[in-house]
């Protein structure tokens, strides 16, 4: 920190109007963008980070990005070439990214004639297709060239231009090109509005103060955050749980967590989990390092400001090689979605033994990912449609846990039913809450979903979900929540499915998925 | 008007949390009465006022009401139950399945306005293109109704899956509940748009608050006799109180909606068709951009529950004259959103003791405590500087420095709004003018205007009763949608007879309400997209629509797209019946020399320098004077400062400019 004093004042003003900059990012990207993850889910997130690639401010969106997007940032400035007008495309999980369907867009912004960027605006979207052996690109792969189109950190505008060639390499890899071009358009327009916003901030307040309160933001953030440390009893706390398996015969996974709490700082340890699988629940270390986040932020007042600052006394080790820190070429598509919950259940299930009457018992843990590909016989058009679903929230000291919900590292919304009807070969025969599937206690889990979806044409199912084996557990002598279900009815015969399967179904088929409830809290 | 012989006297009455505000226009005379609101029945204000502005007289009424909106905020609305498509039933339970707070250990459900013995689920299934899939049969119906009566319900909202699309089986259901002796809300009429969970939660707040202002309605009626009476929607425009009781969703908006048709009517009159509206309140402050008309959305949130019907667009932030000032762990300083409301206060209304922005304007002598609601309301000066001082104390800074950064920090708040309505949708606020009303208002213009660039400002008069203004300026307005979802080029011949049915419902209900012939305007516009976007631009169906959407969405976005395929979602049509557009003659403007009550220390700027203070009914028209002053009036405080230019004009409105601009 300089040793110029920070005034109050301004650091709440500033704090505001990086956070409101993000917002605007966000609202021109749901507003415009063309994949139905993107506009009705609000898959997507937005960040503004300094000259180091440290994260400044970002958008409440989705959590499951928001530790990660840094690393995006590290990998294009990497590049080393970064000039006025660029803007750096990317999704290799491998090289900043997540997994393949979650695509970012990093605009460097300079100032003052200076050769490097001062700053990153960014912003990730999950989009409907991106290529891989099936729609959607949520596969039960083995290794990640399966994936889809992995796009290391590339210029797709140099100077202010499109390169349409390297955009015709990338059209030519999706089953759904007009929507990914549509959707690319939206991510650019985003960061065009974020750079406008933050040259207004910088006209008015001049760059070396601007970036002099990033950093006084930055150590604000840390100060919150040791706030919130401080506050729990020191010691060492372990936790394991399970992933049912990797789609790919093994299984179950475990993934186990210890916490070692010190004064004002944290290590969260996670060495000792499964080693990475051949099935494609492994995850990158950088949603690892969002997870953590998430949990950490949970325990924070609101207000809390979205910079790096406030993962500074937190330290994170992980094992390369393992399900929370896969190796190239591992498949990584449900790491992501399920792995990342996962993590969650194990961090707070440790956090539980430091702060018994503060943390709820588990909550759904999947993401119970869908995705139904195919052609649509109404236009003769490849379609590829992806929806997640909500569960049972774990009961805890404040309440019975909220039923339909969705928790943890994702909030997309659901696509209305006539919305998807409209759009879709698809009709939905049922959507509703699952009765009785919160887990038992004296503040009972809430309830799952029951949602039935009838093709009306053939098409390719791809089910990534977890949570069909054991429940979401329960604490302080609640029960665990009732385990999802997924079938297939056809011709008057129910067939049960795995957790991670693909079906190619038929037309009249009836897909029935019921997702976890929450697990029970207090005996 | 149709009206054989228009009532020569036009009555307003606004409606708020604390105060009821009347303004009589008698020909070109004005009256305004201001008297406390009687929650438990806010018609006996309303009754009380009345009586004492008409005594025996005749006159039309105008009214914004809060009725609706309480019911709902406070849970007190009817008993309602959902009759729906079977598999269904849990829809405004699950809602859109995302929480509220995306960091919340225990996030908090949804809460639904039907509890899930009141719904009754009913086998039937309509397609997305209209076709009838499950047929309801007579049986059926008569099954639903007698399950719909078991649950002893006082109203039913009906919502079936593609009901927009072909409203048979919904009509079906509502006739035999209607014979039933039931209470119907059915969702392709209060709102045939696609997307069935606002459609359906739109149709359940209507069936739960209608009830409820029906009742108030007739309560009303009866008190005044013989006078007509007109309710104010969520939308701009006036309805007939037996309409708006049925229809009760359109009015949950009734009292802002008034403040804004106030504010575009004191622009116009004064010449202005631009304007960016600020009505700083207790606890929030609404704001919205009128470009030569007033806007609607239709994306309302209601607590819980999306309220899909067109309504003005306003935008809230949680900074008001309440909003408590406090300093976070991590040492910034924090204004609101936690306020200190009507009770406690602020520290300087005698029994809160947090800081808010009230009391930093008065540390600063911003405020005259002497003249605070027209003298009525003592303000505790002491109490306020020794608690601003021990929170100096804690932040580390001077406390004049802090009164300013509270000032500031809730004025970045403020602007945030201002860019929200402004920037964030392609309109650039220096072609615009600030009209800041309500007390507060004109305390934070200047600075405001200053912060978006804005070189104009508008303080109109009688800023503390512009929601009762504006109610006797408003037209009749119905509006009417219908999802049709058709691609961009579909054909003209096809377009007028998808038109067809809205218009006549149009004519038919604006009939009743006693505007037919030339004085009904229809005003049909389209909702349009690129074809598989969600979200729409509205257009007017005037020359070639297509054009005009690729021009608004550059406009909004920042690029356009020709060779994209466009789709037009939603039919829109407004039906108008122009309202009384009364003169407003508020003969405040008088002859007389400028000179100030008084000239007392006032901190603007970090300096605290001789400042005059201003009685506003004392200034001359035409008079014409620099910042810093404070000028007062019984309801409101404008502080003018250095660099601004104030003008009292014909329509002794204040008009102040940037000098040198």
């Amino acid at each position: 920190m300089s040793s110029q004093r920070v005034d109050p004042i301004r650091l709440e003003v500033l704090k505001n109007r990086f956070a409101s900059l993000t917002e605007e990012m966000g609202a021109v990207l749901m507003r415009t963008s063309f994949s139905p993850n993107i506009k009705e889910r609000r898959d997507f997130s937005c960040a503004l980070f300094d000259r180091d690639g440290e994260m400044v401010a970002q958008a409440a969106h989705i959590p499951v990005h928001l530790g990660s997007m840094p690393l995006s940032v590290a990998a294009a400035l990497q590049r080393g070439d970064l000039a006025p007008g660029d803007m750096v495309l990317l999704n290799d999980p491998y090289r900043g990214g997540t997994h393949l369907p979650d695509i970012t867009l990093v605009t460097p912004v300079f100032f003052d004639g200076e050769e490097q960027p001062a700053f990153f605006l960014a912003n990730r979207a999950h989009h409907a297709d991106v290529g891989g052996m099936s729609a959607g690109s949520l596969p039960l792969s083995n290794e990640i060239f399966q994936e889809g189109l992995r796009i290391p950190p590339v210029k797709i505008v140099r100077a202010g231009q499109l390169d349409s060639d390297l955009l015709a390499l990338l059209l030519a890899n999706v089953r759904t090109p007009v929507e990914r071009e549509g959707d690319l358009n939206a991510q650019i327009a985003a960061n065009r509005v974020g750079e406008r916003r933050l040259r207004e901030v910088v006209g008015r307040y001049r760059l070396a103060e601007t970036e002099r309160y990033c950093h006084a933001l930055l150590d604000y953030g840390e100060r919150m955050m040791q706030e919130v440390l401080a506050a729990i009893p020191d010691g060492c706390y372990a936790f394991e749980d399970l992933l049912d398996d990797d789609g790919a015969g093994s299984g179950p996974i475990p993934i186990r967590c210890e916490l070692t709490v010190a004064g004002d700082a944290v290590t969260v340890d996670f060495s000792a989990s499964a080693p990475q699988v051949q099935g494609c629940v492994n995850a990158v270390r950088a949603i690892t390092l969002s997870a953590v986040f998430y949990v950490f932020r949970l325990l924070a007042p609101s207000g809390m400001p979205g910079s790096a600052g406030v993962m500074r006394p937190i330290a994170v080790r992980t094992r390369p090689g393992t399900v929370v820190d896969c190796s190239f070429p591992a498949a990584v598509a449900g790491g992501n979605v399920e792995t990342s919950q996962r993590i969650v259940d194990v961090l707070l299930g440790a956090l539980a033994q430091a702060l018994p009457g503060r943390i709820p018992a588990a909550s759904c843990g999947t993401m119970n990912n869908l995705t139904i590909g195919g052609c649509d016989p109404r236009s003769g058009q490849l379609f590829a449609y992806y929806e997640t679903i909500a569960g049972g929230a774990g009961g805890g000291p404040s309440g019975a846990g909220a039923s339909g919900l969705q928790t943890h590292m994702t909030n997309t919304l659901n696509t209305p039913v006539e919305a998807l009807e409209h759009a879709y070969p698809l009709r939905v025969r049922r959507y509703s809450l699952r009765p009785g599937s919160g887990g038992a206690g004296r503040c009972s889990g809430g309830d799952g979903v029951v949602k039935e979806l009838q093709l009306q044409s053939e098409a390719r199912i791809t089910l990534i979900s977890d949570r069909r084996r054991q429940g979401p557990y329960g604490l302080a002598g609640g029960q665990p929540g009732r385990p999802g279900r997924n079938a297939l009815l056809r011709n008057g015969e129910c067939r049960e499915l795995p957790g991670k399967c693909t079906v190619d179904g038929r037309a009249g088929d009836v897909l029935i998925i019921e997702t976890p409830g929450g697990g029970g809290w207090g005996g | 008007m149709t009206d054989p012989q228009p009532p020569s006297r036009l009555l307003g009455v606004d409606t708020g949390g604390t105060f009821t505000d009347l303004v009589l226009l008698d020909g070109s005379a004005v009256r305004t009465y201001k008297l406390p609101s009687t929650p438990d029945d806010p018609s006996r204000a309303v009754l009380e006022g009345v009586r004492h502005l008409l005594g025996e007289d005749q006159g039309l009424v105008f009214h914004g009401s809060t009725v609706a909106t309480n019911a709902l905020l406070e849970g007190k609305g009817a008993k309602v139950t959902l009759v729906t498509t079977a598999g269904f039933g849990d829809l405004l339970q699950i809602g859109r399945q995302n929480r509220a707070q995306l960091y919340a250990l225990q996030p908090a459900g949804r809460t639904s306005l039907v509890p899930a013995e009141r719904v009754v689920e009913v086998r039937e299934r309509v397609l997305a293109d209209g076709a009838v899939e499950v047929p309801l049969g007579e049986a059926e119906v008569e099954r639903v109704v007698t399950a719909v009566k078991a649950t002893g319900c006082e109203s039913v909202a009906l919502c079936l899956l593609h009901a927009y699309a072909n409203p048979k089986h919904e009509a079906q259901l509502a006739q035999a509940l209607l014979a039933a002796g039931c209470r119907v809300s059915a969702s392709h009429r209060v709102l045939p748009e696609y997307r069935e969970f606002e459609r359906a939660s739109t149709t359940a707040v209507n069936a739960a608050v209608s009830p409820v202002m029906s009742r108030y309605l007739e309560r009303l009626q009866v008190g005044l006799g013989e006078r007509p009476l007109r309710i104010m929607q969520s939308n701009g425009g006036a309805i007939m109180a037996g309409t708006a009781g049925s229809e009760a969703v359109r009015t949950i908006l009734s009292g802002p909606a008034g403040g804004m048709v106030g504010a575009f009517a004191a622009a116009r009159a004064a010449g202005l068709e631009r304007i960016i509206t600020f009505d700083m309140g207790g606890t929030s402050t609404d704001v919205g951009l009128c470009d030569g008309r007033i806007p609607l959305t239709s994306e309302t949130v209601i607590a819980d529950w999306p309220v899909k019907v067109p309504m003005i667009d306003i935008h809230t932030v949680g900074a008001g004259g309440g909003s408590i000032a406090r300093l976070d762990a991590g040492g910034a300083l924090r204004v609101g959103p936690e306020s200190a409301g009507a009770a406690p206060g602020p520290v300087c209304y005698g029994r809160g003791d947090r800081v808010t922005v009230t009391d930093a304007n008065l540390y600063l002598g911003r405020l005259r405590p002497d003249r605070f609601l027209g003298g009525r309301m003592p303000l505790a000066v002491d109490r306020c500087r020794q608690a601003l001082e021990e929170l100096a104390t804690a932040a580390g800074l001077a406390p004049q420095r802090l009164a300013e950064g509270i000032i500031e920090v809730a004025e970045e708040t403020m602007a945030g709004a201002l860019r929200v309505v402004s920037v964030a949708r392609g309109f650039d606020p220096r072609d615009f003018t600030l009209l800041p009303f309500g007390g507060a208002g004109g305390l934070h213009a200047c600075a405001l205007a200053e912060m978006l660039a804005m070189e104009r400002i508008l303080i109109p008069a009688h800023p503390g009763l512009l929601s009762a203004v504006g109610l006797v300026r408003a037209d009749v307005i119905r509006d009417y949608s219908r999802s049709v979802l058709r691609p961009g080029n579909v054909a003209q011949m096809e377009l007028a007879e998808l038109f067809r049915p809205l218009e006549q419902q149009a004519v038919a209900e604006m009939g009743a309400e006693g505007i037919a012939g030339a004085a009904l305007q229809l005003e049909p516009s389209l909702d349009m997209r690129y074809r598989g976007q969600s979200f729409e631009i509205t257009v007017p169906m005037a020359g070639d629509f297509c054009r005009t959407f690729h021009q608004r969405y550059q406009g909004l976005y920042g690029y356009r797209d020709e060779q994209r395929d466009l789709e037009i979602v939603t039919l829109r049509l407004r039906a108008v019946g122009r309202g009384p557009r009364p003169d407003l003659q508020h003969g405040l403007c008088r002859a007389s020399d400028l000179s100030p009550l008084v000239v007392e220390p006032l901190v603007v700027a970090g300096h605290e320098r001789p400042c005059p203070v201003y009685q506003r009914s004392a200034l001359p028209c035409g008079a014409s004077f620099s910042g810093p002053a404070l000028i007062v009036e019984e309801t409101a405080t404008h502080l003018i400062t250095p660099g601004w230019l104030v003008r009292v004009d014909e329509g002794s409105n204040l008009l102040l400019e940037r000098e040198g601009a």
